[in-house]
Formats: C-alpha cells, structure tokens, sequence
C-alpha cells in the first residue's frame, strides 16, 4: 500500500477530480491526503482522507491570499494577455511560493511515497523535486497544444520561462529544466480524441472523466419530475461572482415564458423571484442530476463539460475568460455542442440556439461520440492502475 | 470580395477601413455601444478575443496581402504591448508598410 498526497489549489473545479481519484484510492487501502492554501470542508473528502491546511505557515500571507482570491472575479473583465498574466505571474507563482514552507514540512513529516500536484499548482512538483519524492500531475481541463511557442510568441515564452526559472531558484532548485509538473506521469482528465491530440508525449495519459467524490447536495426531486417540457442545464461553476446576476438575468430574458425548464446551479439569492419554470438551487448533485436533462448551457467550466458529454448532451458553451476559449475550440471541433462569446450573447441567439440544440439531432450524436470517447478513456480505474503501478516502479530517492 | 489594394492609403482612410473590418468581425450592434477611435485599445475597449483577432488578420491580409504581415507583427510582441495595443498602432504600422 502507499502513501499519495494530492497537492491542489482553492479552486474547486481543480480540486474535484482528485477527490474522486482520491475515493478510489482510499477504497483500495492507500493512504490518501489532500494539502491545500484554503481549508477544504471535511463534507467534500471522502471517508479517511485528511485536508492538511498549514495554517501557522500560511498566516503571513493571509490578506494577500485573500487578495488573490478576489482579483480572480476580474477575469472575466480581462483580455487574453492580462488573463495570462493574472494567472501565471499574480496567482500561480506567488501561491507557489506561499506553500512551500507548510509543504516542504509536511512532505517530511508524513514522508508521502508519491505527490500528485495539480496542474496549476505548482508547489507540489517542486517540493517533490526538491525531496527526491516521485510526482504525478493531475491536469483537468484539456491542454492547449500550444504549437512552438518559443517560436511563435517567442517574447511571451521568454516571459513565462523567466517566471518559473525564477521561482524554482528561489525555492533552491538551480536547474535550467522547468520542474513544475511531473516529466513522468501527467494524468489527464478527458480524452485524447476530444482533447484534439492526434500524437501525445508518452507520460501524458487521458483517462476520461472521474467520478465518485462525495456530494451531499439535496435537490427537489419530485418538482423535476413533474416538469414535463425539455429540460435544460445551466451552470456557472463556483468562481465568477460578480457576472452571475447578468449572466442569469439573461436567462431569465431568453426563457422564461418558453415552453422549457431550466435547472440552475446558483445561489438564489440574486434575484427576489424567478420564472415558474426556473429550479434554482445554490448545490446541487450534478451528476446525479444531469442524466435527466435534455442539454446544458455553461462558460466552460471543465467539470461541467465533462458531465455533459459522459451523458451525451448537447452544450451551448458561454466562454468567458481562461481556458474556455479553448474548450469552447474543442466543443465545436467535435461538433457536439455551439459556443457564443458570453460579451457577444443576444437573447435572441440564446433562446434560438438552445432550441437548435434540442430539436437537431446532429449535436446529440456528435455528443454521444464524446461519451464513447470518455468511456473507453477508462476513468478511475485506468486513473488508479497508473498511479498504483507508477507508486511500484518509482521509489523515493536521496535528496538531490 | 476584398481585392488586394496596391494603392498608398492615407491614415484616415486606413482608420475607417480597420473601423469596417472591426464591425464586420464583431457585429454592429456591439460596435454601436462603442466610440472607436485610433486610442481605442484592441483588448480593454474593443473586447476581441483571440478568435475575433485572427478573424481580423484574415482581413487584414485578404486586403494588403503580403505587404503587411499583421500576425508576424502580432507574435513579435510581449505581453504588455498585447495588452496595450490600440487602433492608432495597427494604423501607423500599416502607414510603414506602405511607404
């Protein structure tokens, strides 16, 4: 048996994919902890595993994370570039730096055999490199293939190596590798036809959606079951708070006096009253959930995009900021879905598409295909096999 | 169909035709809420994303040709000058390309 510990950052849509690895893992007698820079509630983590938060070590930083947090509700404000540098140079890097110490600790004290860091969090890795620890990299949304950048945008490459140099020197690592993500296992969580990989390096492995974390959110059922028109799915992930009434005003414009039910995933507080064909809950089980829904309209968030297509859906995606964009890409590659820029959303466009969506077969076949592609992935199990023979054929060495 | 221009343009003229080809690309109705002017800035004020930019490339190029290469232009730059391009740059690079 052995030991993981997933190292992940305070967005949820990142974090979820390795609680339901996590599960897994547990269920076969391995030892599994999460380490974090927010505390996680004990709710999401599924029985016998344990958040480490280091909360004494983090106190320093406690109002620039704070901060951090906040700026993240700027994205959707923010072009391209800015979002670039919002993410790597504001939030990736400086998180990085901030939870190496608890990190770097807790990695000796309960010795792990294996660290899994999150793509974007790059501690993780480092500490692994750093204590001669083998590490896997869990990466959630499908990866850019990015081409040659060091050639097509050779400034900003530059810009992106010097960040990481940087901060690997800083952390004591003088290497003119980039040692933030494994080099030997990088687990990612679609699949390679949908991701739009035709070759892929030999550590990278698709292995589809995962699934099993624990969600204890209650939904009325018995209303879902009396709505009769098709139903449609809407959700805004958990991050973007300041668009989510604009967002949901429009609709609210487009559909609420349609013959069509909309099921969101809001707090409903944003408004005093909504549409009688509006079910609006602030949790909700949506995996449980999403099997009876007709389609789905969501920015791009990649859990979501993952249980549409693992139950054949069509999706109107709404990329906002991020990697949206580029899944919106792949969304209408694959022919399974219609994306509308979220800043140049009509109403009309809205409603009219979602009618498309539901009464053109051609988008539910393309996503049933996807589903197809997610199933032969493998998922948890293939997921579990990796990690299980990469725990075998890796041993921890002597410090470097 | 834009034919390719061999003509020297002045910068006016180069300003209402990258005003067209931004209408066209974004759609009039999200260009009526906007003021552009040459200080307008491809990113903060005018909103294209990624997408919306290579569209207008293919503009670009399907009008100039290979007189002006937009995207090499594009690629060249860091991230604070994507962040800070604006109407008045593309122009006066439009102007050297044709002297």
């Amino acid at each position: 048996m052995s030991k993981f510990l997933f190292v992940v950052p305070p967005f949820f849509g990142h974090i979820s994919p390795t609680l339901s690895i996590g599960a897994s893992l547990l269920s076969r007698g391995h030892e599994v902890k999460w380490f974090g820079i927010t505390p996680l509630a004990q709710t999401h983590l599924p029985e016998g595993g344990e958040f480490i938060y280091p909360e004494t070590d983090l106190l320093p930083y406690a109002d620039e994370i704070k901060q951090i947090l906040k700026r993240q509700d700027d994205g959707p404000a923010c072009s391209g570039p800015e979002v670039m540098k919002l993410a790597l140079e504001e939030t990736y890097v400086p998180f990085a730096r901030m939870m190496m110490k608890g990190l770097n600790k807790f990695v000796d004290e309960w010795k792990p055999d294996v660290i899994i860091n999150d793509c974007i969090t790059f501690a993780g890795a480092l500490s692994a490199h750093l204590k001669g620890i083998p590490s896997v990299t869990t990466t959630p949304v499908p990866p850019d293939v990015m081409g040659d950048a060091a050639k097509n945008t050779p400034k900003i490459f530059e810009w992106q190596q010097n960040l990481i140099l940087g901060l690997q020197k800083d952390m004591g690592i003088y290497s003119d590798q980039i040692h933030i993500h494994s080099h030997r296992l990088n687990l990612v969580f679609t699949s390679q036809a949908f991701a739009g990989f035709e070759e892929k390096p030999p550590h990278m492995h698709f292995v589809g959606p995962v699934k099993g974390r624990p969600n204890s959110a209650e939904f009325d059922w018995d209303r879902l079951a009396k709505s009769t028109t098709p139903k449609v799915f809407v959700s805004l992930g958990t991050l973007l708070v300041d668009i989510r009434a604009a967002f949901f005003q429009k609709l609210i414009d487009a559909f609420a006096h349609e013959p069509i039910t909309i099921i969101a995933a809001t707090n409903p507080d944003i408004f005093e009253e909504w549409p009688d064909n509006f079910i609006v809950n602030g949790f909700v089980p949506q995996s449980e959930l999403m099997p009876y829904m007709d389609a789905v309209i969501c920015h791009g968030g990649f859990n979501t995009v993952n249980d549409t297509f693992t139950n054949g859906l069509p999706m109107l995606i709404t990329p906002i900021a991020y990697d949206h964009f580029h899944t919106a890409k792949l969304i209408e590659q694959a022919g399974c879905g219609i994306s509308i820029r979220y800043k140049r959303l009509r109403i009309s466009d809205l409603r009219n598409t979602v009618f498309e969506l539901l009464e053109n077969p051609k988008y539910r076949v393309a996503a049933q295909k996807i589903r197809e592609t997610f199933i032969e992935a493998g998922g948890n199990d293939k997921a579990v096999e990796l990690l299980e023979d990469f725990a075998k054929n890796n041993s921890v060495l002597e410090p470097a | 169909m834009d034919t390719i221009t061999t003509t020297k343009l002045s910068s006016e003229e180069i300003f209402n035709l990258m005003k067209k080809f931004i209408t066209e690309v974004i759609g009039e109705e999200f260009v009526e809420e906007m003021d552009i002017t040459p200080e307008s800035s491809f990113t903060k004020d005018l909103e294209m994303d990624s997408i919306e930019i290579v569209s207008f490339s293919e503009k670009i190029k399907a009008h100039f040709g290979d007189q002006i290469d937009f995207t090499g232009w594009l690629s060249s730059m860091d991230l604070d000058q994507l962040i800070n391009l604006n109407l008045g740059m593309i122009i006066s690079y439009i102007e050297e390309c044709q002297s």
